[in-house]
């Protein structure tokens, strides 16, 4: 085993650590929270120059063909700066086109999605806000060479920046289709946004009759059910790198208040009671860092380990959540107030918490991976 | 990046594991501990086993008659082992005096105690922990007087795994009781037969006898004996503490256990089963993840001593994460069994032989042992994260 970064990684972390620290501050997470687009607009325009969202996607197809271990050691800078930007959703919708798709749709789409012009996201729940394949119930009926959509999908992140969505849709043979649909001003196509905890847009999106041309098929029939369980994956495990970085984040700030606030007439993180807490949340950030690492570096390799992708996600979910309570608790009262930071952590992890499937969602994955 | 083992790593694994398949008796579950004494003959025997095959010692030196494995191997050894719940690695000896000995020894200490260890042929035990020294170790009072070439040692340790079996103790004593606390003790090594040295059983509370009192009535023992120069034992002592400090024993009885509780559950002898609550799925499956969880853990300290750090904080980490899961794993398997959980080994109608039940009972000394979790907790928020002391 070997739990080193590579050059390459540790290049990654440094840029984009140095990148966020300048570009991503608080300030602009709460201007964006408060629902300043222009901010989102901004930041994903450097973020594209910086070529973030062609990662992990092929040479061939314009991207710089980096392993899914690279993008996950920027997604957890991206975690710990809160920076609301869909790389998660770009990156995990290409990877799953990458795989799935035909070669002329990742010839169309995939060069796009890496210059920029595209920026595509998933939308896969329903009303029953279940990330399971079969709850799909949006329908898509053929017309001549077109598929005719019509349904609402909801928890669609970052909806109205995005031009596409990665749909999963039932045809009318009852067969799971995963699609490429067109939404930015598309006729057809509404959008209701939502007021959610990670500060970054969430909409629901109704489709009514949307014609959408059948060379949109990512995958259809087992394929599709295969794509959308990787969709799920990749996105579960992308999420906890993000909760990895936010949750070093937190343990990182808890132990620079705990250090200086005084009480007693000394720092309280000398007495034992802050300290064992503060032990406890490093315990957890470090573990939900190791899980990540694994579940990351097996998408690197032919298949992912279905295993490892769900402890990934039931640990950051869970032990990050946490954390963010702990850290309330060794902040005393000043992190119980709107204008101290500590809450826009906590709500993001809150919010990803729930994200790609929650950690009772994963919990069962793993229970049927290991044969239970 | 690379989360599986070498090829060279996985073949001595499997080496490993065919040798135990052999060693260990058909149906085998245990005791896993070697300071349990219930399989003692067997323990004799697996140790001479890995002896002949050069995996005893395999962590240490080439001139020492070791293999100069990495601590990544030895990670994997002591991983396959205690997942086999196998006795005989001897880490007194081999984990613990020996590296102290290479460290702090003469070259005399060294040619007289060493290829004994290697060739599995003396039991070491531990004496640290005083009937008033615990967790504040460095107030240990016991006494050791110079007299003429000898140390005369008077005084008392506790919580002695394998005393009644062990040939050798290494001790801590206080050599100057002027100095502070920890300067003013030393490590020495003590013959088990020298007139003068009573050992005193202790019956743990799952029933077993594996630690005890040792008493020490002015017990002569040769200055020759002294690791280190007098009054600085303290830092040869916590070497041997340092070697201690990992949890991978903890994360393979973990998963050993959580295996066989699934196995269980999905069995027809199963009150509590997967098919009469789905919950219980959920359940095991976070088990599961808790486990991978403490595991990783502990290969991470072995990546990094391999790196040539001195992972401190990290194996503090990884002592606190697996012995916690451990206890988790069995707690949640003493739920599943119900009623049955609690029938003592040998019972008849118990389910899985009583073990999780007593295992439960012994391992209650896993956060207390070697360091108290919360000790662990003081060093990774003090050494780890940088708190301030005062």
């Amino acid at each position: 085993m070997d739990f080193g970064l590579t050059e390459t990684q540790e290049l990654i972390r440094v840029s984009a650590r140095e990148f966020l620290e300048d570009r991503a501050t608080t300030t602009t997470v709460r201007a964006v929270a408060d629902g300043d687009t222009e901010a989102i607009s901004s930041l994903w325009n450097e973020i594209i120059e910086l070529g973030w969202q062609a990662m992990t996607i092929s040479e061939e197809h314009g991207g710089a063909g980096l392993a899914f271990s690279d993008l996950a050691i920027l997604l957890e800078e991206l975690g710990a700066s809160l920076a609301p930007t869909p790389i998660v959703e770009s990156s995990i919708s290409s990877w799953v086109i990458e795989r799935y798709g035909s070669d002329p749709i990742k010839s169309e789409l995939l060069p796009q999605i890496a210059s920029g012009g595209v920026l595509i996201t998933p939308a896969f729940v329903e009303r029953d806000a279940s990330w399971q394949t079969e709850s799909t119930k949006v329908a898509a009926t053929r017309s001549g060479s077109d598929l005719v959509v019509t349904g609402e999908k909801r928890f669609v992140a970052f909806a109205d920046q995005a031009t596409h969505a990665l749909t999963l849709v039932r045809t009318d043979d009852d067969a799971p289709t995963l699609i490429v649909i067109p939404i930015w001003k598309a006729e057809g196509v509404a959008l209701t946004p939502l007021d959610h905890a990670s500060g970054v847009p969430v909409s629901s999106l109704t489709f009514n009759e949307l014609a959408v041309p059948e060379g949109n098929i990512v995958a259809t029939g087992h394929e599709a059910v295969r794509a959308a369980e990787e969709l799920v994956a990749a996105g579960g495990v992308a999420r906890a790198a993000q909760l990895a970085g936010l949750g070093r984040a937190v343990v990182d700030a808890t132990v620079e208040y705990t250090s200086t606030r005084e009480q007693f007439g000394k720092p309280v993180g000398t007495f034992q009671a802050v300290q064992h807490h503060l032990a406890d949340m490093a315990i957890a950030a470090k573990q939900v860092n190791h899980l990540v690492h694994a579940a990351a570096w097996s998408f690197s390799r032919d298949g992912y380990s279905k295993v490892a992708a769900a402890q990934a996600k039931i640990a950051a979910s869970d032990k990050i959540a946490n954390l963010c309570w702990t850290a309330h608790q060794c902040h005393g009262a000043i992190g119980f107030t709107w204008e101290h930071d500590l809450h826009l952590y906590t709500r993001r992890a809150l919010a990803w918490k729930t994200d790609y499937g929650d950690s009772a969602f994963h919990k069962s994955r793993l229970a049927s991976a290991i044969g239970l | 990046m690379r989360f599986e083992f070498t090829p060279e790593e996985s073949e001595f694994k499997s080496q490993l594991s065919s040798f135990l398949d052999d060693a260990l008796p058909a149906d085998w579950h245990g005791p896993a501990d070697e300071s349990r004494d219930d399989h003692w003959e067997l323990n004799q025997e697996i140790k001479k086993g890995l002896a002949e095959r050069g995996w005893l010692v395999m962590s240490w030196p080439k001139e020492y008659g070791g293999a100069d494995s990495s601590p990544m191997m030895n990670t994997i050894f002591a991983e396959e082992m205690a997942y086999r719940r196998a006795p005989g690695h001897d880490r007194f000896g081999t984990r613990m005096l020996g590296p102290t000995l290479m460290r702090f020894g003469t070259e005399e200490q060294r040619t007289k105690y060493l290829g004994s260890i290697a060739r599995g042929e003396i039991q070491w035990c531990q004496g640290y922990s005083e009937p008033n020294s615990g967790s504040d170790l460095a107030s240990l009072q016991t006494r050791a007087v110079e007299d003429g070439d000898d140390f005369v040692v008077t005084g008392a340790k506790i919580w002695t795994s394998l005393a009644h079996r062990a040939d050798m103790m290494f001790m801590l004593v206080r050599t100057d009781p002027e100095a502070a606390p920890h300067r003013g003790i030393s490590l020495i090594l003590v013959d088990m037969k020298s007139p003068g040295v009573e050992v005193q059983p202790i019956v743990n509370m799952a029933g077993v006898h594996s630690f005890n009192q040792v008493v020490f009535d002015q017990v002569r023992v040769p200055k020759a004996n002294l690791i280190g120069q007098l009054n600085d034992g303290w830092r040869a002592g916590m070497t041997v503490l340092n070697f201690e400090r990992s949890g991978i024993d903890y994360a393979a009885w973990a998963r050993a256990a959580l295996e066989e509780i699934i196995e269980h559950v999905q069995s027809e002898d199963a009150v509590t089963s997967t098919k009469s609550d789905p919950a219980i799925r959920i359940k095991l499956a976070e088990l599961h993840m808790e486990v991978e969880a403490a595991r990783l853990m502990c290969f991470d300290v072995a990546w990094r001593q391999g790196k040539g750090e001195i992972p401190s904080s990290e194996a503090s980490m990884s002592k606190v994460a697996a012995t916690e899961v451990y206890l988790k794993v069995l707690d949640y398997g003493l739920e599943l069994l119900g009623m049955y959980g609690v029938l003592e080994p040998g019972s008849k109608q118990a389910l899985l032989q009583g073990r999780i039940f007593k295992m439960r009972l012994f391992y209650t000394s896993g956060p207390i042992l070697a360091g108290t979790n919360e000790i662990q907790k003081n060093i990774i928020a003090q050494r780890g994260l940088g708190l301030p002391r005062k």
